[in-house]
């Protein structure tokens, strides 16, 4: 029994549990807009609150779920954040730190640079972990008229990530046993990857031969089209949704095309 | 969400050799009405003549094979591991040759189809094929997605399939698990979700390849309850591939056995087990046909055998109670020497070399994967570390060799904390031999593998070249010391696998689900080794298992393990009597020690007590003077 990972798909009652697939998605491409659009930090942290709130209230993701998911990526935006703020020039000094001008400039810049990349991994939590892949694969067939055998690859793509980073798991766990000591620097990771692609591979050509003569003997792919028993369906609270983050996206594009705000941070020289 | 039904029927569709997909039965009990129609004599299967080789290699994996089954048969396919079973089965739904292409002779025709010119997806409402890993074949991550999934490709209206979902479900037990995840279920439930999808369809012939290889005793026990009622109520017909003969000897109605891509013995079940004979292994060495029969029929051979009598096959038992009415007349009165007495299970062993105390852990704090584990394990012991699927078996071995961190003061290996040794200090002291051996290879050279573990811990050359020489010999892979380890067959990767482990002489040996995947005389040869290494080093083995008869033939003693607590720790004669642990844990008690519980209780004071052995069940009768009737 593992613990499994946090970006995967797990059923759930949440509001946004029951948003279709394809107004999560464009929701998730919405805060992706806004967050590349924005390079002010007061922008980036209401869109990061915004995202939390998704994630806690709306969603309903436990706070471990969101740690386990997020960290790694809060603290290299954490390390990215401060090697900004210390390097990046500017033209109004904060404060200093040892003596070293902290610009009021580079350390908005470097917080919203940071709080950029924080926001997306996190929508990207939420979407996929409120988001049965299956249904993702049925919505691109039945609504955005995808040909359902390319849906189909998506779905099983994504479905099979879990089980690949299990195989991963356990390939280290038993090459562990062996003595084999997990390499650091790129050269080791190399090195490290070799050993680990003879044996994911067989297993993995394995799965997959399996898998394709599991569907063909259920006929996947007689006919040009199938039936759907469930297929989602756009509700209101879908389109409300779609609508409020259509409106937003429109609304700080058109307030940037106007000027009513700054577009991009250009550091002035020093 | 919203969801609406969305149909494409099947007259929109180009496709027409899937023109049967109309004419299926209206459930799945018609089946049998269906079959009483085409007539109980109609062929579900023909083949003759059939040569297969796959595509790129000179080997032919089937040779001239010819075999017939008629509607309502249920077919066992036994044979030695790599004899050809699952290649023969992937005739059966045109997967050979038109999935995995290569030289094809012969005819095959499969209700009544010839498999040359009809595809694959046509066979979909005639044939259902059921794997034997069911991670692998499932295909979706609900339940009802994957019931459904088999007739929305057929484009069936909506409302049918959702029908026939829930009448498949129902037929396997699964009542109104639609909604749950497939990643919620054990390993019984998957592989009867796997056998709901493909009954959805109604099909006429269901074929297995090894359905219960992954599960544990209760889930195999599902497993073969639902084939025996689809078989003798729906009266679909059954082929199947399976390993565990002694739970489904009494249930089929035909064996055919394979040996080198040929059919050796095709007919009823008593004579298929009423002879000998001689098959080969993957390897070319030459099992015994015994190495799959049922221990009853075992049983009622040694019984004959040591009283030269000759068996005629239409006597043969072929389960516990068939072998009890078979051996009681010849129970004679007590011979005044007991062959066996009940030993009670030293608990405390002051030679342990590794102690649990203690042990709890989970990788949630709400949700205790094991619960206050304790025991200790002493130089040259054979234990068996059983329970159901998920139960924590595979976590604890894990937590041993700290593949997962185990809390500090909990496991002592020879005095020491093992959270405070590092990986390598306890690989040179602990082995885990995992269930699949690929996983463990990290060389291109068979040597090289054996070799690798000596050379970063630093040996000369000298011990390595020494050691390695050695080691092959004890494993049997001198030959092949320059082969990709990818390359050898399933037997010689496991043996590899233990020899990367025993090249360090370590003192204690884990094997995870040793018998997976393999047939018992393979899994015999295995313990075989295990049993030379305790001789020769005083390795202890603890070995994770679900087989019930390799815990009777090898194991000093059983640690039973429910929902992640010690229930028992002891002799495995003592686990085996304890009706409540056994069901409680999902075992199942071998034929062996229910025959002689059986005839023990039917002659109290006699010389029959209850055992694991069958030598000495068969002897302890022998020597009784009772008389066959």
């Amino acid at each position: 029994m593992n613990r499994s990972t946090a970006f995967q798909f797990r059923a759930g009652n949440s509001f946004f549990h029951h948003l279709d697939p394809l107004t999560k998605f464009a929701w998730l491409v919405a805060i992706s807009l806004l967050a590349f659009g924005a390079y002010i930090a007061w922008v980036q942290i209401l869109i990061t609150v915004a995202v939390l709130f998704t994630a806690f209230v709306l969603a309903r993701l436990a706070f471990l779920v969101v740690l386990r998911g997020t960290w790694l990526f809060g603290v290299a935006c954490l390390s990215f954040l401060v090697i900004q703020t210390l390097t990046l020039p500017g033209t109004h000094v904060a404060f200093t730190i040892f003596g070293h001008p902290i610009y009021a400039e580079s350390a908005d810049y470097a917080l919203a640079s940071a709080l950029r990349i924080y926001t997306i991994i996190l929508s990207s939590l939420v979407f996929v972990r409120t988001t049965d892949p299956r249904e993702l694969a049925i919505a691109l067939v039945t609504q955005m008229r995808v040909p359902y055998r390319i849906a189909y690859a998506f779905f099983i793509a994504l479905r099979i990530v879990p089980t690949i980073e299990e195989e991963i798991k356990t390939i280290r766990a038993a090459q562990a046993v062996r003595g084999v000591v997990r390499q650091r620097g790129i050269a080791g990771r190399i090195g490290e990857t070799k050993r680990y692609a003879m044996p994911l591979l067989v297993g993995s050509l394995r799965k997959a031969s399996m898998m394709v003569m599991s569907m063909e003997a259920r006929a996947f792919g007689a006919y040009p089209q199938r039936t759907f028993v469930e297929a989602p369906r756009m509700t209101a609270a879908g389109v409300a949704v779609c609508t409020l983050m259509l409106m937003l996206v429109i609304a700080w594009y058109g307030a940037l095309m106007l000027g009513y705000v700054h577009s991009f941070y250009v550091f002035a020289p020093a | 969400m919203a969801f609406v039904a969305i149909d494409h029927p099947a007259e929109s569709a180009t496709l027409r050799s899937l023109e049967d997909v109309d004419n299926a039965p209206a459930s799945i009990s018609e089946a049998t009405s269906r079959t009483g129609s085409q007539g109980k004599g109609d062929l579900a299967i023909d083949i003759r003549g059939v040569s297969y080789a796959y595509e790129g290699e000179a080997d032919q994996v089937l040779r001239n094979v010819s075999l017939t089954v008629k509607d309502g048969e249920f077919v066992l396919i036994l044979g030695p591991s790599g004899c050809g079973k699952s290649t023969l089965l992937q005739l059966f739904n045109g997967t050979i040759p038109h999935t995995l292409k290569g030289q094809l002779a012969g005819d095959v025709s499969v209700c009544s189809k010839p498999i040359a010119s009809t595809k694959v997806a046509s066979f979909a409402t005639e044939v259902g094929m059921v794997f034997q890993d069911p991670e692998a074949q499932i295909i979706n991550t609900r339940v009802r997605d994957e019931v459904c999934f088999g007739l929305e490709n057929l484009c069936r209206p909506a409302g049918e399939i959702l029908d026939r979902h829930k009448e498949a479900l129902a037929f396997v037990g699964l009542d109104g698990f639609g909604d749950r995840s497939i990643f919620d279920l054990s390993g019984g439930q998957k592989q009867r979700v796997s056998i709901a999808a493909v009954l959805a369809a109604r099909p006429r012939l269901l074929v297995l390849d090894e359905p219960t290889a992954n599960l544990d005793p209760a889930g195999m026990a599902e497993i073969f309850a639902v084939l025996e009622r689809l078989n003798r109520e729906a009266g679909t017909t059954i082929v199947m591939v399976e390993h565990r003969v002694d739970e489904l000897a009494d249930r089929v109605s035909r064996v055919v056995m394979m040996d080198r891509g040929s059919i050796v013995f095709d007919g009823a079940p008593r004579e298929a087990f009423s002879q000998r004979r001689a098959a080969h292994s993957e390897e070319d060495g030459t099992v015994p046909t015994s190495a799959w029969f049922p221990q009853a029929c075992e049983f009622a051979l040694g019984l004959c055998d040591a009283r030269a009598t000759p068996l005629a096959a239409a006597v043969m038992p072929l389960n516990v109670a068939q072998a009890v009415a078979f051996a009681d007349p010849w129970v004679g009165p007590a011979t005044g020497k007991p062959f066996l007495t009940l030993v009670p299970m030293q608990q405390e062993d002051e030679a342990a070399f590794l102690r649990v105390n203690q042990l709890s852990f989970g990788y949630e704090k709400k949700l205790p994967i094991l619960s206050d584990i304790t025991f200790s394990l002493g130089r040259g012991e054979i234990v068996a570390l059983c329970g159901r699927n998920g139960s924590g078996k595979t976590t604890l071995a894990r937590l041993l060799m700290h593949i997962n961190a185990p809390p500090r003061g909990s496991i002592w290996l020879e005095g020491k904390d093992i959270a405070e040794l590092s990986a390598r200090e306890i690989s040179a002291e602990i082995g885990y031999v995992f269930q699949n051996p690929d996983h463990q290879f990290v060389t291109d050279r068979v040597w090289d593998e054996i070799a690798y573990g000596l050379q970063v811990r630093n040996y000369s050359d000298k011990a390595i070249e020494d050691r390695v020489g050695e080691v092959l010999d004890i494993v049997d892979l001198k030959r092949y010391r320059d082969r990709s380890p990818f390359s050898l067959s399933l037997g010689e990767r496991r043996r590899l696998s233990v020899a990367t482990m025993l090249v360090l002489e370590p003192h204690l040996l884990v094997l995870d689900e040793p018998t997976i995947g393999q047939d018992h005389e393979r899994a015999q040869q295995l313990m075989g080794l295990m049993a030379r290494l305790r001789e020769r080093y005083r390795t202890t083995i603890l070995m994770i298992t679900h087989d019930v008869r390799l815990v009777a033939e090898w194991a000093d003693r059983a640690l039973v393990i429910s929902s992640g607590k010690l229930l028992f720790d002891g002799k495995p004669e003592a686990m085996f009597a304890d009706q409540m642990l056994i069901e409680e844990a999902g075992l199942l008690t071998p034929p062996v020690y229910e025959i002689s519980r059986a005839l023990a209780a039917a002659h109290p004071g006699g010389p029959v007590r209850p055992t694991l052995s069958l030598t000495d069940l068969v002897d302890a009768i022998a020597r009784s003077g009772g008389h066959a009737a």
